[in-house]
């Protein structure tokens, strides 16, 4: 794996990267404003590796945000277009079992979205009922990190 | 009702003041301490370590954002600040179900209906435990001491239930012990369809003395959590996770063996473990509306007799035991049993009998 730009990548966070952003061959390591990680892809033709998408932490992007009990940590990966390639939970304090964002599903219905989609919860994001604070907080949080990501980094596509 | 509701309103205004008055503080000093942080910074607070992300380590310069920034015109970006009436009308259900299920709890209250009351246990545990799985937990305690409680405008009705729990305990005691919590709920009516005789009365020694084992419980999980900012010790403290179903085999086991000493025991978590229960036992301590005794309680040992939650001592009730499950009260209002009142006949039987003496004896 090829590393380039700032800041090292251990294991672990290789492993979380390719996770949400399995398509990519390499990542920078973290960088820029709002902080992100840029996700490579080989480009067939020429062989150099071209930009496919970002991948970024929800903490760092939209910390006011708060579930039921403290912030939710998630890594997203996002390609260029703004469709949500992966969603990882990391890290969430979340008590109950159910009551919380752990069950993989949560995460699994955000690969695909747009970020032009609403995100809302009992609408485009499932609801569990029990668990309306962590959910509507997780959901939240995806949506504003991304979008703001998207803003300052990404041009919109020329058809909308 | 109409003593809590000015209260209430008053609290939940000045959480509202609160959450306007301190949002923009923090925003501002996030956005002041824009130190870069050091890249491998985050890496090395990733998960496996505890330490939480507080405002300071959070977020490296957060700047701020262009209104619809980078001309991508998302079709609802008036929505990224919704106003009250949209945040109200989204958790609309939630707040009327919690205020409906909170007025029946109050209604049987003040009423002293055991009716009521087996109606509102049963709606507890369905409503609250089953559906909502909302129940106070040490987990919000923890919330309370790391300041990360939920967002207040996208959690109204959880602050209306934490509110409500609050306040219902410095107006009148520990009533979200006796009626909102929905395993009390439970256990509670698991006990009216026990048979007496399976019954096990711990002597009263032991009673008051276990009854201090909530505490201890209550500053060990604190201090563990302190320690290690770890909040998953509330699965084995707490049996509120039964609701959702979800726990290991050790939880299920732990709770079975919980369960089947609740049996023969009454109420022995709520009574002798539950965490919760501690922290709002110190909170009725200044509780405003107490139970009435009579001079005659001194001495009569009745509702001591009765009293299901080891909560009278002679002629004391002690408020941190007691779940104003209103046992003692209706004896209170029963006129053939209490005392008080049968002394009160007898007095103004013998006045009339002395005052009819005399017309007697004048009679020819």
């Amino acid at each position: 794996m090829i590393i380039v730009g700032q800041g090292p990548i251990d294991g672990r966070l290789q492993a979380q990267l390719k996770k949400v952003f399995p398509s990519a061959t390499s990542f920078s390591g973290k960088q820029g404003d709002p902080p992100h990680f840029n996700a490579f892809q080989q480009d067939p033709k020429t062989g150099q590796p071209s930009l496919a998408g970002f991948a970024f932490w929800t903490t760092e992007l939209d910390p006011l945000e708060r579930g039921y009990d403290g912030p939710i940590k998630m890594l997203i990966g996002m390609d260029t277009k703004g469709v949500l390639t992966g969603i990882l939970v990391v890290e969430h304090h979340e008590p109950y079992g159910s009551f919380s964002v752990e069950p993989p599903e949560f995460a699994a219905q955000f690969k695909g979205k747009s970020i032009r989609d609403p995100f809302r919860v009992g609408e485009d994001v499932d609801a569990v009922s029990r668990a309306s604070i962590t959910i509507t907080s997780a959901t939240r949080s995806i949506k504003n990190s991304a979008r703001r990501v998207a803003r300052q980094l990404l041009t919109p596509p020329a058809s909308k | 009702m109409t003593v809590s509701t000015p209260r209430f309103l008053a609290r939940v205004a000045l959480a509202v003041m609160l959450t306007f008055a301190l949002g923009p503080v923090a925003v501002r000093s996030q956005q002041g301490g824009t130190a870069r942080e050091e890249p491998g910074a985050t890496e090395r607070q990733e998960p496996g370590s505890p330490a939480r992300e507080g405002p300071s380590s959070a977020a490296p310069a957060v700047t701020p954002q262009p209104p619809a920034g980078g001309g991508w015109d998302f079709p609802d970006e008036r929505e990224e600040v919704p106003g009250w009436s949209q945040l109200l009308g989204a958790q609309a259900v939630d707040l009327g179900a919690f205020t409906a299920f909170a007025a029946l709890a109050l209604v049987s209250f003040f009423r002293k209906s055991t009716r009521l009351k087996i109606v509102t246990l049963a709606v507890s545990i369905v409503y609250m435990g089953f559906l909502k799985s909302q129940l106070i937990s040490v987990t919000n305690i923890f919330a309370l001491l790391g300041m990360n409680l939920p967002v207040f405008r996208y959690s109204l009705a959880w602050y209306l239930f934490a509110g409500f729990t609050v306040v219902s305990t410095v107006l009148w005691g520990r009533l979200y012990c006796g009626r909102i919590c929905a395993y009390g709920a439970l256990t509670q009516l698991v006990d009216t369809v026990v048979p007496a005789r399976l019954r096990v009365s711990p002597p009263r020694w032991l009673e008051e003395r276990a009854a201090y084992v909530k505490y201890g419980l209550l500053a060990a999980t604190v201090l563990y959590f302190l320690a290690t900012s770890d909040i998953s010790i509330y699965r084995y403290v707490e049996p509120f996770w039964m609701f959702t179903g979800q726990g290991s085999t050790v939880m299920w086991i732990g709770l079975g063996i919980l369960l089947l000493v609740t049996i023969f025991v009454r109420n022995v978590y709520c009574r002798f473990l539950c965490p919760v229960g501690a922290f709002l036992g110190l909170l009725s301590n200044l509780t405003v509306f107490r139970i009435k005794r009579w001079s005659e309680c001194n001495t009569c040992k009745i509702c001591e007799k009765a009293c299901e939650w080891g909560a009278i001592k002679g002629p004391k009730i002690l408020v941190s035991e007691c779940v104003r499950c209103d046992d003692c009260e209706r004896l209170y209002l029963d006129k053939q049993k209490c005392p008080h009142w049968l002394i009160l006949y007898r007095k103004s039987d013998l006045m009339a009998r002395r005052s009819a003496v005399p017309a007697k004896s004048i009679a020819p």
